[in-house]
């Protein structure tokens, strides 16, 4: 029966004169011309910022009068300097900071072997337990 | 004349012996024709380690910055002077760079993974130039007719 049906259907479908639609569409307005429908030449929006290091960011260059804030980068316990990939710095402000610290250790006024005690409460730069790059310490 | 920062460190003692000190530290720098552009006290703070200078142990310290615009070649003979002067514990003589125009911060170019820095890149091109002793086999029809190394 359902066979029977769908070969009706088929028959019925192919020869039933239909309303042919033309492709051109009609429009009440005046089409624009293609130029101005052209994507806009602007920037790309999602383009991500820069990524800067905390004292390219602040424009600081480290100086060795300023222990205080290079003892930010000296490791409570022993006193060392912590790495690139602790702290977060660019090569040159990297290199920079190691330089001024010699120089502020030599000059007495940053010690060598562990940090100032009145700077320890001083706010993190940076979280040593989690560096960029994974260490063995 | 190139302008340096003198870094004294002077013993503890009364303001009036200081300023003494201080007059003939500058006087040492005027004599030899330079220049004081600035006296900068840091105070009278202890020190982050003994120090011992003269025969003594020195466990505080008054500190000063000069920055001084002098002769390079009286900077060696101003630092004999000062080391022969009692009253300075420890000085130190630091070039002041001049102010360059920083450089933009390089960060965003070292966090890119390995195969996309430059440095990397640079070292893997040497690498390639080289012979690589790990897989390098010795050629037998070389011209030697012995073999050069130890078997």
């Amino acid at each position: 029966m359902a066979l029977l049906k769908s070969l009706l259907n088929r028959h019925i479908f192919y020869n039933t004169p239909r309303v042919i639609i033309p492709a051109v569409r009609l429009f009440s307005t005046d089409v624009k011309p293609a130029e101005d429908d052209a994507p806009a030449d602007i920037e790309n929006p999602y383009k991500k910022e820069r990524k800067q290091c905390i004292l390219c960011k602040l424009n600081i260059k480290p100086d060795y009068k300023n222990y205080r804030l290079l003892s930010q980068f000296q490791s409570p316990y022993t006193g060392r300097i912590y790495g690139r990939h602790i702290t977060g710095l660019c090569k040159t402000k990297q290199e920079q900071v190691e330089a001024e610290i010699s120089k502020a250790q030599n000059c007495a006024y940053m010690p060598y072997y562990y940090k100032d005690k009145t700077f320890l409460k001083d706010p993190k730069l940076f979280d040593p337990s989690n560096p960029v790059r994974s260490h063995r310490f | 004349m190139p302008a340096y920062e003198f870094a004294m460190m002077f013993r503890a003692m009364p303001k009036s012996e200081l300023k003494t000190c201080l007059k003939r530290v500058s006087q040492a720098i005027f004599d030899r024709g330079g220049i004081i552009k600035n006296i900068e006290n840091l105070g009278f703070k202890p020190m982050p380690y003994k120090t011992s200078s003269h025969g003594l142990v020195h466990r505080e310290a008054n500190y000063f910055v000069l920055k001084v615009d002098t002769a390079t070649q009286a900077v060696a003979d101003l630092k004999e002077e000062y080391s022969r002067d009692v009253d300075i514990i420890r000085q130190r003589v630091y070039k002041v760079q001049d102010e360059t125009e920083n450089s933009a911060c390089t960060l965003e170019e070292e966090m890119l993974p390995p195969a996309y820095r430059e440095d990397v890149q640079k070292m893997i091109k040497i690498g390639k130039t080289q012979v690589n002793r790990f897989t390098y086999k010795f050629k037998y029809n070389s011209g030697l007719d012995y073999y050069p190394f130890q078997k």
